[in-house]
């Protein structure tokens, strides 16, 4: 690892952590409201809608879908593509390309220190709760890699997608068009094997389940270990299409650059 | 009272001028928007094709509720929602200032004097979506649509206070990011009928923090009817709501340090 990488990543690590309390009312807001929503969506399917089971998936079972995905959604994501669609919109760019790194590299190492750090937590809350019940460390450290590269093929996306703006000023919208569709499509709003079959290869056929629904399923023990790898393949696949096509669209991108402002 | 008519009659023209320049911005925040529907409903279509009711409500009753929420939202997105991202600024930078010195309340001007108008074309789909539903879902509408109307300034006047309330903390925090974030997670309780919730959570959500009183009692309320006592608490939590953002108003100015001066 490069040393500047090293340093971005210590310096987006302090900035995350310089102003504490914004950092754990984050988390916490992050994690526990969402959380509370489905749990209260399930509450009244099954408690109120007396129902014993919906698309063969009990009460506790559903319940422990949701609170699974608590731990992986923590580290779905990030607005690092935002930055960089504005980096290229202000001018902010110009002053990285005279610099002898990688910009589009730099912005997310240094955005994804505090994503690390959840992470950690995050797996050191679900190892604790392993303890008590029938969940696998093992398992939950396998959906937290999977969960992570779901991260940097997310990252990736977003900064091609942040490439528009090097033509278009409003390209931001693309990218909380994509964040709509990925909170949905990651299973983090419902999980993912309630959509009916005859759209399940929607969901499939795009990498956004291996973000959320993916290391979850895993977690669980839903998915063998067979099943993991192939899913954590399809991954690293996703990952090299799509870190071509931000190479690509960057690479053309720039050639539009105007620095206005910068 | 002439003198805040001729103000949001500028405002209004000179954000149109905007808007019209910048067409392509608003262009995409209405794609946005509309993408942000298509979940929801996708999600209540999802459940629905699994279940035929959720804690009483049918899928065009929940439906109709989305549909006036998204129609809430709209009339608040335009009103009001740019000011309110402007307002953490205009206390740290110390651009209050200028507003305190005019002869408005400042207060006017620090939450109207941004508007999206373009925004409510997104009003017009979440009426559409009631409309379509209205009649599977037990609204009996003629006479009764301007009830819906009256309903939609209630929840909007809501959402501003208590938006408001999650935004004045900027006097005493430096950085208020965290409190708009936890007020938009807290919002997504909103985004459910009212009779989802087990009743402690649906007591805090009506009387403590009254998310459920933007949309969800409103629509409990059109379509079902509500009781004398939950009338009279829903004017007693506006009032409260006012009383507690005047207080909050007043002390933070008292705070607040001009930055810019």
């Amino acid at each position: 690892m490069k040393h500047w990488m090293w340093a971005a990543l210590k310096n987006g690590l302090q900035d995350s952590m310089a102003y504490r309390s914004e950092f754990l009312i984050k988390i916490f807001v992050d994690a526990a409201v969402p959380a509370i929503v489905q749990i209260i969506l399930w509450y009244a399917i099954f408690d109120l809608g007396h129902q014993n089971t919906v698309a063969g998936y009990t009460y506790a079972q559903m319940m422990s879908y949701t609170l699974m995905t608590v731990l992986f959604t923590q580290v779905r994501g990030g607005d690092h593509d935002f930055e960089l669609a504005e980096m290229i919109r202000t001018g902010e760019l110009s002053p990285y390309l005279l610099k002898p790194l990688n910009v589009v590299d730099f912005i997310y190492i240094r955005g994804v220190a505090h994503r690390l750090f959840v992470s950690v937590i995050c797996l050191c809350i679900g190892i604790g709760i392993s303890v008590f019940t029938e969940l696998s460390p093992l398992r939950l450290i396998g959906g937290m890699m999977l969960a992570l590269l779901g991260n940097l093929i997310h990252y990736q996306i977003g900064a091609a997608l942040a490439s528009v703006s090097f033509s278009w000023e409003e390209g931001y919208a693309l990218l909380m068009v994509k964040n709509r569709i990925t909170m949905f499509l990651s299973g983090e709003l419902i999980p993912l094997f309630l959509i009916p079959e005859s759209y399940a290869w929607i969901w499939k056929s795009l990498p956004f389940y291996l973000y959320v629904f993916g290391p979850s399923q895993y977690a669980l023990g839903n998915w063998s270990h067979h099943e993991f790898i192939i899913q954590f393949s399809i991954g690293i696949g996703w990952l090299i299409i799509t870190s071509m096509l931000t190479r690509y669209t960057w690479r053309t991108g720039i050639r539009h650059y105007q620095g206005l402002g910068g | 009272m002439r003198k805040y008519l001729h103000c949001l009659k500028v405002i209004f023209k000179n954000n149109w001028t905007r808007e019209v320049i910048y067409r392509s911005n608003f262009l995409s925040m209405i794609i946005i928007e509309i993408i942000r529907l298509g979940v929801t409903l996708s999600i209540f279509e999802i459940i629905y094709s699994h279940v035929d009711q959720v804690a009483g409500w049918t899928k065009a009753q929940t439906y109709f509720f989305t549909g006036f929420l998204f129609t809430n939202n709209a009339i608040f997105t335009t009103l009001f929602s740019r000011n309110f991202w402007n307002f953490s600024y205009l206390v740290n930078r110390g651009d209050l200032d200028s507003l305190l010195i005019k002869p408005v309340h400042p207060l006017f001007l620090a939450l109207l004097s941004k508007v999206n108008i373009t925004m409510l074309l997104n009003a017009i789909f979440g009426f559409w979506i009631m409309k379509t539903y209205a009649e599977a879902s037990g609204f009996i509408g003629g006479w009764r649509w301007l009830e819906v109307i009256g309903w939609l300034i209630f929840g909007s006047v809501l959402q501003t206070l208590l938006r408001f309330f999650f935004s004045v903390w900027v006097f005493w925090t430096e950085r208020s990011n965290s409190i708009s974030r936890l007020y938009f997670k807290l919002y997504e309780l909103a985004s459910k009928p009212d009779s989802f919730y087990p009743s402690t959570l649906r007591f805090t959500i009506t009387l403590i923090i009254p998310l459920a009183l933007i949309s969800a009692v409103p629509t409990r309320a059109l379509l079902f009817g509500l009781t004398l006592t939950e009338q009279i608490q829903m004017g007693l939590v506006l009032l409260a709501l006012m009383y507690i953002d005047k207080k909050l108003w007043n002390k933070g100015l008292q705070r607040y340090q001009s930055a810019s001066s």
